[in-house]
C-alpha cells in the first residue's frame, strides 16, 4: 500500500475539511497518511490543494504522479494537468465538462497561458473536454460523475455543492477500498460538535460508496491494520506544543502567514493541562499570548518578559523577522533568553507569502547589527519541531542570547501521524530566583571562565540593562578594556554550548556511514532524501545523509570529519543560493559541488529529487546544479 | 526610612536642563510612596531621557529608540505586581515609537508613561521632533520646521489612554503629586512633561513656559476623575479634557485632564481568561515537573489532535 493523492479546489471550498475526514478515514483503518498543504494568498476562490500519501508504515515523504486525482473544481483539472501519469484517476464532477480555460478566471495568469500552450502543443481545445484528453494520453484515467445527482439522492434539501468536499472524498477512500465504515467514522471526528453535520455527511458517505459500487470504482477491500492511538498534527502545532512543554509562559506575534497558526493555537490553549503526578504540586497556570502592534513590538515585548523570569517567545516569518533584526541584537548585546521562531516562507520581500522556501538561513545567522552569539536551530519533521522548539527555550536560557528556530512553511503545513510525544525526552530546568533582594547585582558579572554570568531577575534584583556597551551592573560604558572583556564574555557562550550540546542535537549522519554518496540537507527534505536513499539502494547504489540541525554554533569537526571522507557529496535545499553549503563552507572549508535546489515555493517530492541525484551520479560531476520544478 | 530612589551615576545633562526636575519628581514621587525599589522598574527609548534609568536606583532598561513601551509591556504583563514607569522623548513616544504609543493605549497595560517634551532631538543636536511647531525656527535648525506638530494630549486621549496629564518640570511639586498618582493608577498613563532644552532650543526656554502655563487644579469645579459607577460621565469628561487638551499657545494647561477608573487594565482583561494570572503569573510559575521534565500533559491539553 502506497497511495499518493492530490485534493484540489476553491480555497474555502472545504480542501482542509476533506483532507481531514481522508486523514481520519485511514487512521481509523490503522494507516498513516502524511500530506501538505499548498494554498494562495487569498481568502476565497484561488486554487488550493492539499497532496497526501497513504503508506502502512509512516510516510515521510510525497511523490508524483499522484494514484488519485480528486478535482472539487475545474481549475483542479488544468492546474494539477502535470501531476498526472500512468493509472491517475481523475475524480470530478461531470458539469465540470463544459468549462472553458478561459472561464477560469482565478488561474494565475501566467499560469493559464502555460496551460493553454500546453493544450495547444498537443492539439487540444482550451477546455476541461481537452484538457482530460491530455489525462487520458498521460495515462489518466478521467472519471466524471454527477457530483450533483449523487449528493441528491441522500440530501434532498440546501445546496448540493456543499458536500462536494465529502463526495469527493468518499469516492476517494471507496476507489482507495477502505470500507464505508471507517469513512462514517470519520464524519463523526471531522464534525464532532455539530450532530446534524454528522448525520448529513454520512448519508452523503453511503449515497457517494453506493454510486462507486454500481459504477464499478470501488477497490479491492483494503487490510484492516490494528488501530492505534496518534497525534494528527502539524509543524505549526509542534511547535506550540513544544513551547509549552519546554515551559513557554508568554508569547508575542503580529500576524503573518504561515506562522500565526502557532500563536492563535497557543491562545486556544492558554488553560495549560497538568500530568497527574504534578496535579496536586502545581498551581494551575497558564500562557500569555500577546498579539502585538508589529514585529518590533513583538521582538521586545517578550524580551520585557524574559526580564522578569519568564519562558518568552516570538514567532514570525520572513517580513516580521526582518523588522526584528534591531531588536535580536539588542537582545544577543544585554544577554536576554529569547526565542525567535522563523517560519520560512518563499522571500525576498513578500515574496511567495504562502509557499516553501529556505532562503532566510543567512539572514538568521547575519540579522542584527554588530557582533553577538545567538543559536541558529533548525527542524525538519513534525516531531522535531516539538524537541527543537523545547530545547531552544533551554538553550536561551542557559547561554542568555537569542536563539532563532528556523521551520519551512512546508513543515509548518505538513500534517504527520505521530504515535506519541515523550514527556521525557528533554528536561526543562526551572529558573532559580533568588531569595532576598540584590542590590546593584552584578548581571554582567566578567567573572566566569564559561562566559555565562548568573542571571538577575526583574521584581528579585536591582540591577541595569542598556543597548549601549556595558559594565557589570549594567551601567553605560565607553572604556575600552571593560569593552573587549564583556565581548570576549558574551562569545565564550558559544563555545560552551558547543562543548555541552550532544552531537546529535547539532548534526546527524543518517545511513550507512560508508556510502558512496552523502546527501547534505536541513529542514523538510528530510524525510525525502530518506526515501530517496532506500530507492537509490533498490539499484545499487548505497548513500547517506549528513543532516545539519544546528548552525550556530556550527558542529565544524564532525561535519569535516564526515565529508572529508564522503566521495561524492549532494547538498540539497530550498533556495537560490545553497545558503546551508555557504555556511558549511564558511565553518570548514569544505565546497560541495553538487547541488539539487528548488526555490518555485514548492515541497521537494521524492520522485524528483531521485532523478536529478541519478542525473548527478550519472552524470558524474558534470552538471553541478539541478533546479527543481515540480508542483501546482 | 523610605528609599531616595538615586544611584550613584554622574548625571551627564546640560546645566538648565529640565531632565533635572523631572529627575527629582520621579525620585521624591517614589520615594513618597514608599515603593520597595525591587518592585519598580523604568524602561526607557534612547536619547537624553534614556539615560534616566541609570540615574534611578531601581532595576532599569535603556532599550532600542522608540521600543521603552513594548519593553515595559512585556516586564508588567509578565509580572502584574510591577510598577513599570517609562520616561521618554517626544521623539522616543510620538516618532519613532508613535505606533507602540498608540497601541498602548488600547492595551491599558498599566504603564506610567512619562513624555519629556522639549521640541527637540537634543542628543543628537537640535533637529526638530514631534512636538515642534510648523515655522518654528530654534538655533540648532538650517530652516524653519516644515512638520506640523502631534498633540500628545489629545492623541493620548484618541489612542484609550486612561490618564492622561501635563506638567512642566520647573513645576516639581505638581509633577511629583501627577506622577504619583499616575503610577497608582491601574490602566496606563501619559503624561507629556514640559521642559526647556537650554542648548538647543532657544524659544521654548524656561521663560517662555512660565509665562504661559496655568493649573487646571487651580479650578475648583475641575473634576477629571471617572470613578466606577460614573461611566456615564465618561464622554461628557473626555469631550472637556480633548478641549483643554486642544488649548495652546498665551495659555497652557498643566495638570490632569483626563483620570477614568473604569476601563478595565489589560492585566484585568487577562485575568478573565488566562487561569491564576494574578496569583500564578508567567514570571513566578514553575514551568518543570518534580522529575526535571514537563509538567504539562501535552495529549490532555491538545486532546482534539487525538486521533483513537
Amino acid at each position: 500500500m502506497d497511495l499518493s493523492l492530490t485534493i484540489g479546489g476553491p480555497q474555502g471550498g472545504g480542501i482542509d475539511t476533506s483532507s481531514n475526514m481522508i486523514n481520519r478515514a485511514f487512521a481509523e483503518a490503522g494507516y498513516n497518511v502524511f500530506g501538505v498543504r499548498e494554498y494562495h494568498s487569498n481568502i476565497k476562490g484561488r486554487h488550493s490543494y492539499n497532496h497526501l500519501r497513504v503508506k502502512e508504515e509512516r510516510p515521510r515523504s510525497l511523490k508524483y504522479p499522484v494514484d488519485i486525482l480528486v478535482a472539487l473544481d475545474p481549475d483542479t483539472i488544468f492546474e494539477h494537468i502535470e501531476d498526472i501519469g500512468e493509472g491517475t484517476k481523475i475524480i470530478y464532477d461531470k458539469s465540470f465538462e463544459t468549462s472553458d480555460l478561459a472561464q477560469a478566471r482565478l488561474i494565475m495568469r501566467d499560469t493559464a497561458k502555460r496551460i493553454k500552450e500546453t493544450l495547444d502543443s498537443a492539439s487540444l481545445p482550451n477546455n476541461i473536454k481537452g484538457a482530460l484528453e491530455l489525462a487520458k494520453k498521460k495515462g489518466g484515467i478521467p472519471m466524471s460523475i454527477p457530483f450533483g445527482e449523487v449528493v441528491t439522492t441522500a440530501i434532498s434539501e440546501g445546496p448540493a455543492s456543499r458536500y462536494f468536499n465529502t463526495l469527493g472524498s468518499a469516492i476517494t477512500l471507496s476507489i482507495a477500498g477502505l470500507e464505508q465504515k471507517f469513512a462514517e467514522a470519520a464524519i463523526k471526528q471531522v464534525f464532532s460538535s455539530k450532530p446534524k453535520a454528522v448525520e448529513d455527511n454520512v448519508k452523503v458517505v453511503a449515497a457517494a460508496y453506493n454510486y462507486a459500487l454500481e459504477n464499478g470504482m470501488a477497490g479491492e477491500k483494503l487490510k484492516v491494520l490494528p488501530k492505534k492511538k496518534r497525534l494528527l498534527i502539524t509543524g505549526n502545532d509542534g511547535s506550540t506544543m513544544g513551547k509549552l512543554m519546554g515551559g513557554l509562559r508568554f508569547q508575542t506575534y503580529y500576524p503573518i502567514t504561515p506562522a500565526s497558526d502557532e500563536s492563535t493555537l497557543m491562545e486556544e490553549h492558554e488553560n495549560l493541562q497538568y500530568i497527574q503526578a504534578e496535579k496536586n504540586k502545581l498551581k494551575e497556570g497558564g500562557v500569555v499570548v500577546v498579539q502585538t502592534e508589529d514585529e518590533i513590538s513583538a521582538v521586545t515585548m517578550a524580551q520585557g518578559a524574559a526580564l522578569t523570569g519568564s519562558r518568552s517567545s516570538t514567532a514570525t516569518s520572513g517580513p516580521g523577522f526582518s523588522l526584528m533584526a534591531e531588536g535580536i541584537s539588542f537582545a544577543g548585546m544585554d544577554e536576554v533568553p529569547l526565542v525567535i521562531t522563523v517560519y520560512q516562507r518563499g522571500g525576498p520581500s513578500t515574496g511567495l507569502p504562502t509557499r516553501n522556501g529556505q532562503s532566510d538561513l543567512l539572514y538568521a545567522m547575519f540579522a542584527g547589527h554588530g557582533e553577538f552569539p545567538r543559536m541558529v536551530i533548525s527542524s525538519g519533521d513534525v516531531e522535531e519541531c516539538v524537541y527543537d522548539a523545547m530545547s531552544a527555550l533551554n538553550y536561551a536560557h542557559r547561554y542568555q542570547l537569542p536563539v532563532i528556530h528556523l521551520i519551512d512553511k512546508n513543515l509548518a503545513n505538513t500534517t504527520d501521524f505521530v504515535p506519541d510525544i515523550d514527556l521525557k525526552k528533554v528536561k526543562v530546568n526551572q529558573a532559580v530566583r533568588p531569595t532576598s533582594t540584590r542590590l546593584s547585582f552584578k548581571r554582567y558579572n566578567l567573572d566566569t571562565e564559561n562566559g555565562i554570568s548568573e542571571m538577575g531577575y526583574f521584581g528579585n534584583d536591582v540591577f541595569w540593562m542598556t543597548g549601549d556597551e556595558h559594565d557589570e551592573i549594567g551601567h553605560v560604558t565607553e572604556d575600552p578594556v571593560v569593552r573587549d572583556r564583556q565581548m570576549r564574555k558574551r562569545f565564550r557562550k558559544l563555545e560552551t554550548a558547543l562543548n555541552e550540546i550532544p552531537l546529535e542535537d547539532m548534526v546527524q549522519l543518517l545511513g550507512d556511514k560508508k556510502a558512496e554518496i552523502t546527501f547534505v540537507t536541513w529542514g523538510s527534505q528530510k524525510g525525502p532524501i530518506l526515501d530517496v536513499i532506500e530507492d537509490l539502494k533498490k539499484e545499487g547504489i548505497n548513500a547517506n545523509l549528513l543532516y545539519l540541525k544546528m548552525f550556530e554554533p556550527f558542529p565544524s569537526d564532525f561535519v569535516k570529519e564526515v565529508l572529508g571522507k564522503a566521495k561524492m557529496v549532494i547538498n540539497v535545499e530550498s533556495n537560490m543560493l545553497a545558503q546551508a553549503a555557504r555556511i558549511l563552507k564558511l565553518n570548514t572549508g569544505i565546497d560541495i559541488e553538487h547541488n539539487i535546489l528548488k526555490y518555485n515555493g514548492r515541497h521537494m517530492t521524492e520522485d524528483e529529487i531521485l532523478e536529478a541525484a541519478k542525473e548527478i551520479i550519472k552524470g558524474e560531476g558534470k552538471k553541478l546544479v539541478e533546479v527543481l520544478e515540480n508542483g501546482a | 526610612m523610605a528609599h531616595n530612589f538615586k544611584s550613584d551615576i554622574a548625571v551627564d545633562w546640560c546645566p538648565g536642563c529640565g531632565d533635572f526636575g523631572i529627575l527629582t519628581s520621579i525620585t521624591q514621587a517614589l520615594s513618597e510612596l514608599n515603593l520597595d525599589p525591587k518592585d519598580v522598574i523604568s524602561t526607557s527609548g534612547i536619547g537624553c531621557s534614556g539615560k534616566t534609568p541609570h540615574y534611578l536606583n531601581i532595576a532599569g532598561v535603556h532599550t532600542l529608540h522608540g521600543r521603552s513601551i513594548p519593553f515595559a509591556t512585556g516586564i508588567k504583563l509578565s509580572n502584574p505586581h510591577l510598577k513599570v514607569i517609562v520616561p521618554g522623548g517626544d521623539g522616543d513616544m510620538l516618532g519613532i515609537g508613535a505606533g507602540h504609543f498608540v497601541a498602548e493605549g488600547r492595551r491599558n497595560s498599566g504603564l506610567t508613561i512619562m513624555i519629556f517634551d522639549n521640541e527637540v532631538y537634543g542628543l543628537t543636536k537640535g533637529q526638530a521632533a514631534p512636538t515642534m511647531a510648523l515655522g518654528e525656527k530654534t538655533k540648532s535648525l538650517a530652516r524653519a520646521n516644515v512638520f506640523t506638530k502631534v498633540n500628545p494630549i489629545t492623541l493620548a486621549l484618541t489612542a484609550g489612554y486612561s490618564f492622561v496629564a501635563r506638567g512642566f518640570s520647573f513645576d516639581m511639586k505638581q509633577l511629583k503629586e501627577i506622577i504619583k498618582t499616575a503610577i497608582l493608577h491601574e490602566g496606563s498613563s501619559v503624561i507629556d512633561i514640559l521642559q526647556p532644552c537650554p542648548t538647543y532650543n532657544n524659544i521654548n526656554t524656561m521663560e517662555w513656559y512660565r509665562e504661559r502655563v496655568y493649573k487646571l487644579e487651580d479650578d475648583k469645579s475641575w473634576d477629571p476623575i471617572i470613578a466606577p459607577g460614573n461611566e456615564a460621565q465618561a464622554e461628557e469628561k473626555f469631550r472637556k479634557a480633548y478641549e483643554k487638551g486642544n488649548e495652546w499657545g498665551d495659555r497652557i494647561p498643566t495638570g490632569i485632564f483626563y483620570d477614568n477608573r473604569t476601563i478595565p487594565s489589560f492585566h484585568k482583561r487577562l485575568n478573565e481568561f488566562v487561569p491564576n494570572y494574578y496569583t500564578n503569573p508567567p514570571a513566578t510559575q514553575i514551568v518543570t515537573g518534580s522529575d526535571g521534565y514537563t509538567p504539562v500533559d501535552v495529549e490532555a491539553t491538545f486532546s482534539e489532535k487525538i486521533i483513537h
